[in-house]
């Protein structure tokens, strides 16, 4: 019963979701065969209506999917989902579990989620919810705050998890001898002192997202690591080989290169979900998506985390799977590199972003799973605006301000020139295939308005040196990258750091510094808010970078496996929860 | 067998300068290449004093000599140093892999000189027969095939139509594998290298097998062929005793030229079946510029190489008098 209404639906309703191919299709061959415009033109109409029916089709079919898991759900009684083993897959490997030096997000969700526990937990809108801590309290004058624990959790070897673990886990991070690769997190953290076993008092000072670090960063067991040198830390085999957490699973194995084997820990508090519901939880390495698609087809895995969307399609019409999807940090973009003529003006800048076909380049790229993005805060961001609207696709606006800029076009070779010297640059990517269609698009959406563009690939550990070192020898790049919640870009364009590595554009504004100062210290989340808006609005007027598209993240898993509801905060931070119903037991 | 002893010795002491400028070379070719390890963590956000402290904390703000010269020291003395991209120690990263591509390379290779010296022997003996273009025309086929190609076709095919056999198609042992007996164990493992070894070494036997039978056409020509027909023996011992012995001797030192090009292959294949192999590891490490880990594992693959070749000779030598007593 569950099985026939996602089936039903999808007879209904899926043929209408491979239109929008037969879009992208007629786009690339009218890049061959000289100027798109015609094609453009022509099927504007038509293609917008297509993006919209796609869109419409996903949305259904998220709703059929969420429909189906609240029938199961309601079905299924509570005591009947314990048991199993869930198998999920995803294209790296966790290196390690250590806290203190792991930075890629599947080893940072395992240790916030599966193995440890956080001292905090966030909300949905990444407000700080009761964990370890099940409350906490702020002087009045707000410099001083004090968390009381928990007293029912306990490491996996027995000892109880104490104030003086929660000490030991900020000295850590804070020590400049640790790598630590967040310490932004606790920049106003300045003091700790513990008051008894499951008091812990810090003096901090005034922040916005102040207790957010508190959520990713998983609290240390003190009585394994207190006694290794601060510069061991990094290196001790504890998070590689025998990691010992708090949380809701334990480690059981690892065997390198390929996966993690994890059991449900059944000592875990009841009062932060107690004993999760499957018996074995597994992270597998599979690095050819086309090996994870069998995987899952055949069984072998429960779940691909982070699938790549043209598998997404085939694998959603497969009637044993489900492909759902939730909004990710992550956003790509060009970056003028506005140190070098013509990308100085600002005119030219939003010339170029008129002329590219951004909606294209989304749906060529992610397929259902993106939208286009106006600026640095995507919908995975609580203070993102739905109503904030990006730059249309516009050539004719372009060209006219092209013309304004004084590009015009001198002679008959179709590229625009000014004082002798053409309209062409150099825009670098890295050979990922998703980069190569995007610079393809971008081409051929500039050559209509009479810009060359000539695509430069290199790989990515060449690329960064190219961006970062001082004489930034390059006009744009292609680039995807993950923001975290606090939203702090003054790296990417504050005036007093425009030789830092990461000021590409070396674009600045006094105003938008102002800004973003103000964004790392307001309290309030309204005023957070506002000054978000502020911080978007001033770089859309200034287009220093030409924002792309924003990123879902697409999980497949067999229908059986229940209970995912990822968003945001990961694909993980639910995973307690997570059960397979007892057909689809392996 | 002194001869021999003491031509194994010099090659080995030919063989200690080679590395040396083998791991040296790849060196200078890693440093030339743009970037460096801190680019695994290139994310707006990270602040620039903690990469300067981590490529501080990895030797990487010294001088290149001194780096070098670091380096071939503490490889001199066993110490491979620390993976970074891993963080463990780079000698259990690689201790970890290696067996799994040597299990991988060897299996392949006797199925490779296995399928291929069989088939071809075959087609030799029915020469004249129509099973003989028939395998040419396959062998031929399967030889141009590229084995990545042929690794996801496989994938497709057992994850579909051939879906009733259960072949794993990933990695290299189950989630259970540690609850089976030792019987269940080796099943378990093997059942996982059914389909990387197809793909890693079909592509392979069919060359050999073409190799073979054209060594096995031309022997099978010659006159002490003739004279042991001549003499009434059967046909199965001139073919399998008088012709295949010297038909092999070519055979045998490709042997050597073989293990490179497994190896090689491996890192394709590896990726494809998520094999946790030293393909894998180094292709990861070379992305992420894992230095000491890339240059210990080129390092093995050298010593691999090196051992291979010198193992053709001493077999080529050890199958013909000729090169024995020379």
């Amino acid at each position: 019963m569950v099985a026939s209404a996602i089936d039903t639906w999808r007879d209904a309703g899926r043929p209408s979701f491979t239109r929008p191919l037969l879009l992208v299709a007629a786009f690339m061959a009218g890049c061959d065969s000289g100027p798109p415009r015609g094609a453009g033109t022509t099927s504007a109409g038509d293609s917008v209506a297509a993006v919209e029916a796609e869109l419409q089709a996903e949305r259904a079919y998220q709703d059929a999917v969420r429909a189906s898991d609240s029938l199961a759900h309601a079905s299924v009684a509570q005591r009947d989902r314990f048991g199993g083993t869930i198998v999920v897959a995803g294209r790296n490997d966790i290196q390690t579990l250590n806290p203190l030096v792991a930075t890629d997000m599947e080893s940072v969700q395992h240790q916030a989620y599966v193995l440890f526990t956080t001292l905090v937990r966030s909300g949905p809108d990444f407000e700080p919810l009761p964990w370890l801590a099940r409350d906490w309290t702020i002087d009045p004058e707000g410099d001083r705050i004090t968390f009381h624990l928990r007293d029912d959790v306990y490491w996996h070897d027995g000892v109880p998890v104490t104030a003086a673990d929660v000490a030991f886990t900020w000295e850590r991070v804070v020590d400049p001898a640790v790598p630590f690769f967040n310490p932004s997190y606790f920049d106003a953290w300045e003091a700790v002192e513990v008051l008894d076993e499951r008091t812990v008092r810090f003096t901090v000072r005034q922040r916005s997202n102040l207790l957010y670090g508190w959520a990713v960063t998983a609290i240390l067991p003190e009585h394994i690591l207190g006694e290794v040198p601060v510069d061991q830390l990094a290196t001790h085999p504890f998070g590689t080989s025998s990691p010992i957490g708090s949380g809701p699973f334990r480690f059981v194995e690892r065997v390198p290169g390929d996966r993690w084997v994890f059991e449900a820990n059944p000592d875990f508090p009841d009062g932060l979900g107690g004993r999760p519901y499957a018996d074995r939880l597994v992270y597998r390495q599979i690095t050819e998506d086309a090996a994870a698609e069998a995987a899952l087809r055949t069984g072998e895995i429960d779940m691909i985390v982070d699938a790549d969307p043209a598998s997404a399609r085939r694998l959603a019409a497969d009637s044993g799977l489900v492909v759902t999807s939730y909004p990710s940090a992550e956003y790509s973009l060009i970056a003028w590199n506005t140190r070098r003529e013509p990308f100085d003006d600002p005119d030219v800048r939003k010339a170029l972003t008129l002329a590219i076909d951004r909606e294209s380049i989304a749906r060529v790229v992610r397929g259902a799973y993106g939208s286009v993005s106006a600026g640095p805060v995507g919908p995975w961001h609580w203070t993102w605006d739905p109503e904030w609207k990006p730059l249309p696709y516009d050539p004719d606006s372009a060209a006219v301000l092209l013309d304004r800029a004084g590009w015009t076009y001198a002679d008959s070779d179709g590229i625009r020139e000014k004082a002798g010297r053409p309209l062409r640059f150099e825009l670098y990517s890295t050979p990922r295939q998703a980069w190569q269609d995007v610079a393809t698009i971008v081409q051929a959406n500039l050559a209509e308005v009479g810009v060359e563009v000539q695509p430069r690939v290199r790989e990515q550990a060449a690329l960064i040196p190219l961006v970062t070192s001082p004489d930034r020898r390059f006009d744009a790049f292609l680039v995807g990258w993950s923001r975290d919640v606090p939203l702090d870009d003054r790296d990417l364009w504050a005036c007093d750091r425009v030789d830092d590595p990461m000021h590409f554009t070396g674009w600045c504004l006094p105003e938008l510094d102002a800004v973003l100062d103000s964004m790392q210290v307001v309290a309030d989340r309204e005023s957070l808010a506002r000054l978000t808006r502020r911080y978007e609005s001033l770089v859309a007027d200034a287009q220093p970078y030409t924002f792309l598209f924003n990123v879902e993240t697409i999980l497949a898993r067999r229908k059986g496996l229940r209970g995912v509801e990822a968003d945001a905060r990961g694909t993980w931070a639910s995973v307690a929860d997570w059960w397979l119903e007892p057909e689809w037991r392996r | 067998m002194e001869t021999l002893i003491r031509y194994v010795g010099s090659r080995l002491l030919q063989a200690i300068p080679l590395l040396i400028g083998v791991v040296t070379l790849i060196f200078l070719i890693l440093h030339l290449a743009p970037g460096d390890p801190t680019a695994i963590w290139f994310n707006p956000g990270i602040p620039p004093e903690v990469l300067d402290r981590m490529r501080e904390s990895m030797g990487l703000d010294r001088p290149l000599h001194e780096q070098y010269l670091y380096w071939l020291k503490s490889f001199l003395i066993g110490d491979f140093g620390y993976s970074y991209s891993q963080f463990r120690p780079v000698s259990e990263v690689i201790g970890d892999a290696l067996p799994n591509t040597l299990l991988l390379g060897g299996v392949s290779l006797l199925v490779i000189f296995g399928i291929g010296i069989t088939v071809g022997v075959w087609q030799a003996a029915r020469r004249h027969t129509a099973a003989d273009p028939a395998l040419t025309f396959v062998s031929l086929f399967l030889y141009s095939m590229p084995g990545f190609w042929l690794g996801l076709m496989l994938i497709l095919a057992a994850s579909t139509w051939l879906s009733w056999v259960g072949l794993p198609v990933s990695g290299m042992t189950s989630i259970e594998h540690s609850q089976f007996g030792l019987f269940g164990r080796f099943a378990d493992v093997a059942g996982h290298l059914v389909l990387p070894t197809i793909a890693l070494g079909l592509g392979s036997a069919a060359g050999i097998a073409r190799y073979v039978r054209g060594e096995m056409l031309e022997v099978l020509g010659q006159d002490y062929v003739r004279t042991a027909r001549a003499k009434g023996l059967p046909e199965r011992t001139v073919i399998l005793r008088h012709a295949l012995r010297n038909a092999l001797l070519p055979v045998v030192s490709l042997l050597g030229l073989y293990l490179p090009l497994l190896f090689g292959g491996a890192l394709v294949i590896e990726v494809v079946f998520s094999w946790p192999g030293m393909g894998r590891l180094m292709y990861d490490a070379v992305l992420a510029r894992d230095y000491p880990l890339v240059l210990a594992a080129s390092f093995l693959f050298a010593v691999l190489v090196i051992a291979g070749n010198l193992l053709a000779d001493i077999l080529y030598a050890a199958v013909d008098p000729r090169v024995r007593h020379a």
